[in-house]
């Protein structure tokens, strides 16, 4: 633990002023709120902080219970904050019942002892403690405290259950807060540091969270990032995911994932859910998507990806590599495609042979046997693989009434299909109680 | 298998998928403490005090109801969100305290194992530590669903109760009358077995499971109606067998001037009228299954909390490098009530008496924070509970209160 605190300590925290200068949030939270001359006013409920691309986000305003009532104080008011108490400029106290406005957070209410992302220790946790300094003029949240001990600690009355635990602090900056209501404190910070992670372990984090905490890091990542991640999460997980958040959004997802693997998860989801996620979809991208679907699993249609690079034969070596650059970043980017005038099928060019041969030189040229294996879309799943063992390739195509080639299976979607499907949907989850 | 197929098979499926947690979480609510519970209310008082029943079951419903979908709408374990919403000390007392109940609870699923084996000349160090890894074994590696059949299998011997109920030709007519019109004996004893009957009902366990439950299987809204059939099935039936068992004894041992009970075993006599010599078998078996069924459950709600508590929720299908604190929860629970049952001269019966107390004690904050969080409208959005439901919750926990509070005035008082 500690190990991680001091891994993630950056400038802010071991500047000597402001570690002896943190205040706990929740030590500090039920305490006296005075005015200017001492006098109690009323007790400290919850700081109310406005989010916006600080990594540090202010303190806004203070709720201070005052005659039975939740009462807002401008956070600008605040003179004195100390670990016990906190006292204001002046006296004058707007007696209005408090109401949140959008963009604000309550640090006890949304934060304290809620889910966060460590990133930096790629796990969620709930937050022990949160942390306020005084930083370029304003109180801010610099801190967070995510040990088991500070939240023992905090169970003990008096002082030292105020008592903050600085060796065990955090940057603030190093945790994603996933508060909902809009109030997400979301730093480029946390962001970018989001976006450094591997898709798997991004896909961990995921299921560790909870409902509303899981659908506000999905909103905080970039989608390309995000589906890949999806794609690394089981399924049943991540139907429960898909149901969680917006169709928008899913569509958004969906979109970015491999179309393959996208029609496996419609094809899991009930119909209605399904299509009202494809309405949100582009027109293009809904139509390829619904022709997926409608294939089952037990064919070639339904396992095969849609991701294949198509040349003509009358093309040349250099316009095949050049495709090939342009779809470097997917994993099935070994070789082009190659058909005919009417584009019927003609034969399979590993990227070797395309980088032996002359680029100038046409494509026709380069076809010759051996010949990739062909299947239709409607040839069964016991007969691909057969095709497989028979032929020994890494792959082969899948091509429609007419000869023209649709897609391609690869060796992982011949492991994905013959996985059983026991692990699929609510009616079979894995593991105890289903 | 075309698509069409599929999502009616999938429909099917959910149906089957969400039949059973309800069911299992109400039924081992007749664990063999319930079913001693219900015996001595029935041998004690005959039956002036069903009502008691009548009110314990529409209590499990109605909170049992309220777990699921707290569990379904905020999918947060209980335990989480109450260290969420009411902060570290609440979080941490609570889940403190359920601990030390479920342990102590385990304990006692644990001894009726033993007494059971005991019934057919099995030793108790063959019968717990066995019962325990059966039980480990099959709800963290196995298929639950084919093993709750044979809990449910050996936990019907209980309907066996129904039968010999109308074997016993009760009278039905005061049967009815104690389980409508409410009396109370102004004694001691009557309010201790009342608020046990409420107690043993309505279990602290059986509460955070089936909210964790829900959220460990990712149960949507739309599950939520299946849920519902579910929790309202088990909930149902656990009043129904209690009904019988009180009934069963009410018309033989009650009748017979055999007030005093102390164990489901001295129970297994009202069995006589339907299965002669064979009753102390067939009861037997029935103790197992229940038990079983209950120790299946409450390691399971232990460690939810657990993880819970921490912000690190864990699922049945994490593996233990992925969870290592929920199956050392597990563990843990399991092997210490085991050896608090083998050691020997271990002061078993005070550890009962205490965790029914605890129980009932626990039974209070929690009902108070499930009640806080239904109208929480931030948490529970278009679930939010309705003011009537507010007010049916209210009286339900002012009704526990006023009985745990006599009853714990009773026993400090003496």
């Amino acid at each position: 633990m500690s190990k991680t605190a001091s891994r993630t300590q950056s400038a802010v925290l071991t500047r000597k002023g402001i570690q002896n200068s943190l205040v706990s949030v929740a030590g500090i939270i039920g305490r006296p709120v005075k005015d200017q001359d001492g006098r109690d006013l009323g007790k400290l409920l919850d700081f109310v902080v406005r989010h916006g691309g600080e990594t540090y986000p202010p303190v806004s305003g203070l709720i201070v219970k005052v005659a039975g009532r939740r009462a807002y104080i401008d956070g600008a008011r605040i003179a004195k904050l100390t670990k016990d108490e906190i006292t204001l400029s002046s006296a004058k106290v707007n007696l209005n019942e408090y109401q949140r406005r959008t963009g604000e957070q309550l640090l006890d209410g949304d934060v304290l002892d809620h889910q966060i992302v460590d990133v930096n220790g790629l796990r969620v946790v709930r937050t022990s403690d949160l942390y306020l300094a005084p930083l370029d003029k304003e109180i801010r949240l610099v801190g967070v405290d995510v040990s088991f001990r500070s939240f023992v600690r905090r169970i003990f009355p008096g002082t030292f259950g105020r008592k903050p635990g600085v060796d065990q602090v955090i940057d603030w900056a190093s945790v994603a807060s996933l508060a909902d209501d809009g109030g997400v404190v979301r730093t480029t910070a946390t962001r970018e540091a989001l976006s450094k992670l591997r898709p798997a372990d991004i896909a961990d984090i995921i299921e560790d969270l909870e409902g509303r905490e899981q659908s506000a890091l999905i909103e905080l990542l970039d989608p390309d990032l995000a589906a890949d991640a999806l794609e690394e999460m089981e399924d049943d997980e991540l139907q429960g995911l898909l149901r969680g958040i917006s169709d928008e959004r899913a569509a958004e997802l969906l979109s970015h994932m491999e179309p393959d693997e996208s029609a496996e998860v419609l094809r899991d989801l009930d119909e209605e859910h399904s299509e009202s996620i494809l309405a949100q979809m582009s027109p293009a991208m809904a139509k390829q998507l619904r022709r997926l679907v409608e294939f089952d699993e037990t064919h070639a249609g339904g396992i095969m990806t849609t991701h294949i690079l198509i040349v003509k034969e009358s093309d040349s070596v250099s316009d095949a590599l050049k495709l090939l650059v342009e779809h470097r970043e997917r994993d099935i980017s070994d070789g082009v495609t190659v058909v005919d005038s009417k584009g019927k099928l003609l034969d399979h060019i590993q990227i070797i042979e395309l980088i032996a041969a002359k680029p100038s030189e046409k494509l026709e040229t380069l076809v010759k046997a051996p010949f990739p294996t062909a299947v239709s879309i409607d040839t069964p799943l016991e007969d691909v693989i057969e095709e497989f063992s028979n032929n020994r390739g890494s792959s082969v195509i899948v091509v429609d009434e007419k000869g023209k080639p649709v897609g391609r299976i690869l060796a992982d979607d011949i492991i994905d299909a013959m996985v059983p499907a026991e692990s699929s949907g609510l009616a079979q989850g894995s593991g105890a109680l289903s | 298998m075309s698509t069409k197929l599929d999502s009616r098979k999938l429909r099917l499926g959910a149906f089957l998928a969400v039949m059973g947690p309800g069911i299992i979480a109400g039924l081992s609510d007749d664990d063999p403490a319930g079913i001693t519970t219900y015996s001595q209310l029935g041998a004690q008082f005959g039956y002036q005090l069903l009502w008691t029943l009548g009110i314990s079951t529409i209590a499990l419903i109605l909170f049992q109801d309220l777990g699921a979908r707290i569990g379904v709408v905020t999918r947060q374990g209980l335990i989480g969100l109450v260290r969420q919403k009411y902060g570290a000390r609440s979080g941490m007392l609570s889940a403190l305290a359920l601990v030390l109940a479920n342990i102590g609870t385990m304990t006692a699923e644990f001894a009726g194992i033993a007494a059971a084996g005991n019934l057919f000349g099995i030793s108790k160090y063959i019968t717990v530590p066995l019962a325990g890894i059966v039980v480990s074994f099959l709800v963290l590696r196995g298929s639950f669903a084919r093993v709750e059949k044979v809990f449910f299998l050996l936990a019907s011997v209980f309907i066996s109760y129904v039968i010999a109920g109308f074997m016993a030709k009760p009278d039905w007519s005061a049967a009815a009358q104690g389980l409508f019109i409410p009396s109370m004996p102004l004694n001691r004893e009557a309010l201790f077995i009342a608020t046990a009957t409420l107690g043993t009902t309505l279990a602290p366990w059986g509460l955070a499971f089936i909210q964790s439950y829900a959220v460990d299987k990712r149960l949507t809204k739309e599950d939520l109606k299946l849920l519902r059939v579910d929790v309202w099935t088990g909930s149902l039936l656990t009043g129904i067998i209690g009904f019988f068992v009180v009934i069963t004894c009410a018309a033989t041992l009650n009748t017979n001037g055999q007030t005093s009970i102390t164990d489901a075993a001295q129970a297994a006599v009202a069995l006589k009228p339907l299965a002669g010599t064979l009753a102390k078998e067939l009861f037997a078996l029935g103790l197992i299954g229940a038990a079983l069924l209950a120790a299946s459950i409450l390691p399971l709600s232990t460690a939810y909390a657990v993880t819970d508590l921490t912000g690190r929720p864990a699922a049945l299908d994490d593996k233990a490098n992925e969870a290592p604190l929920f199956y050392a929860t597990f563990a843990a629970i399991t092997v210490l009530s085991a050896t608090l049952v083998l050691i020997p001269g271990a002061p078993l019966i005070r550890i009962l008496v205490l965790t029914q107390i605890l129980n009932a004690v626990l039974l209070l904050p929690l009902l108070l924070y499930m009640f806080g969080i239904a109208r929480d409208g931030r948490l529970m959005g278009e679930y939010k509970a309705t003011t009537r439901m507010l007010v049916v919750y209210s009286l339900i926990i002012a009704l526990i209160f006023a009985c745990v509070g006599t009853l714990l005035w009773f026993s400090i008082v003496g």
